[in-house]
């Protein structure tokens, strides 16, 4: 008994999981970036104001 | 300054668990023997058993972070737990589902109620439940108490899933047992070893890259609170 197809299922599924939760992760680090960049514009906005 | 340090250790992190991944390939699809009676199918017990283990690991974390929450009242102690209940969530997924891949050709079945699957099933869904309860609070403060408290009450079922198969019948096999030590190869030991340190530094490395991202968060957060008005105001 082989089953390889299993273990290449259970295999694919582990990294598989792992990349999607750093995909998400690494998503979500840019959307904070994107939010950072745009409170530096404001802040730049007030001090030209200034 | 601690949180700069952290983030220089990174990718050395990242190193490390990269060589051991690579380690622990070779170990498992090559030098480790193939099981007489599973065949092949058995190697997915080298990624099964270390990501359960992952997440043992990660909900003690929360656990002992949830408590260092309450007594010092510090936010990082409240970033550290919401990191490692996610980080937990996704080792516990990964447990169930090889579990239940290697399950299909060996018990004849995808799913069975027996204690360990059902015990395990119950953690995860808990620990999902209580990352979705954590959001229906607005209050930040309020949010990292409810968190604290679901965290460490939700440990009480961690022991009881390593447990199962010893407390009550079922058709999990038992690895570790007092009288016979580990009922293994020393060459598949040595896969299992290997593993469990994989495992483990990923849980380290995915743990620090979160803890960054909650940290990049809450900085925003201020920043927000802060407001332009406030700004101007300088």
């Amino acid at each position: 008994m082989t089953n390889l197809w299993y273990l290449f299922a259970a295999y694919a599924f582990v990294w598989t999981a792992i990349f999607a939760y750093v995909h998400s992760i690494a998503q979500r680090q840019r959307s904070l970036a994107q939010d950072i960049k745009a409170l530096q514009e404001a802040l730049e906005t007030i001090q030209e104001r200034e | 300054m601690a949180n700069q340090e952290g983030n220089s250790r990174i990718p050395f992190l990242v190193v490390c668990t990269a060589l051991s991944v690579i380690v622990s390939l070779y170990l498992i699809f090559v030098y480790a023997p193939t099981e007489r009676t599973m065949g092949d199918v058995q190697r997915i017990f080298y990624f099964h058993m270390p990501s359960a283990w992952a997440s043992f690991l990660a909900f003690f974390v929360a656990f002992a972070a949830g408590i260092a929450y309450l007594v010092r009242w510090e936010p990082h102690w409240d970033t550290l737990e919401l990191a490692s209940v996610e980080i937990g969530l996704l080792f516990s997924m990964i447990a169930l589902v090889t579990g239940s891949i290697w399950a299909r050709p060996i018990w004849n079945t995808w799913w069975t109620w027996e204690p360990r699957l059902t015990t395990t099933l119950v953690m995860w869904l808990y620990y999902f439940a209580s990352l979705m309860l954590r959001r229906l609070v607005d209050n930040p403060e309020r949010q990292a108490r409810f968190g604290a408290v679901l965290s460490i009450v939700g440990f009480v079922n961690v022991p009881v899933v390593f447990l199962a198969i010893r407390l009550w019948r079922t058709i999990h096999p038992v690895l570790l047992s007092s009288d016979k030590g580990l009922a293994m190869e020393p060459a598949m030991l040595l896969a299992l070893g290997v593993s469990l340190v994989t495992f483990t530094l990923l849980y380290a490395c995915l743990l620090m890259i979160r803890v960054r991202v909650e940290h990049l968060r809450h900085e925003v957060d201020r920043l927000r609170e802060l407001g332009p008005r406030s700004l101007s105001n300088r």
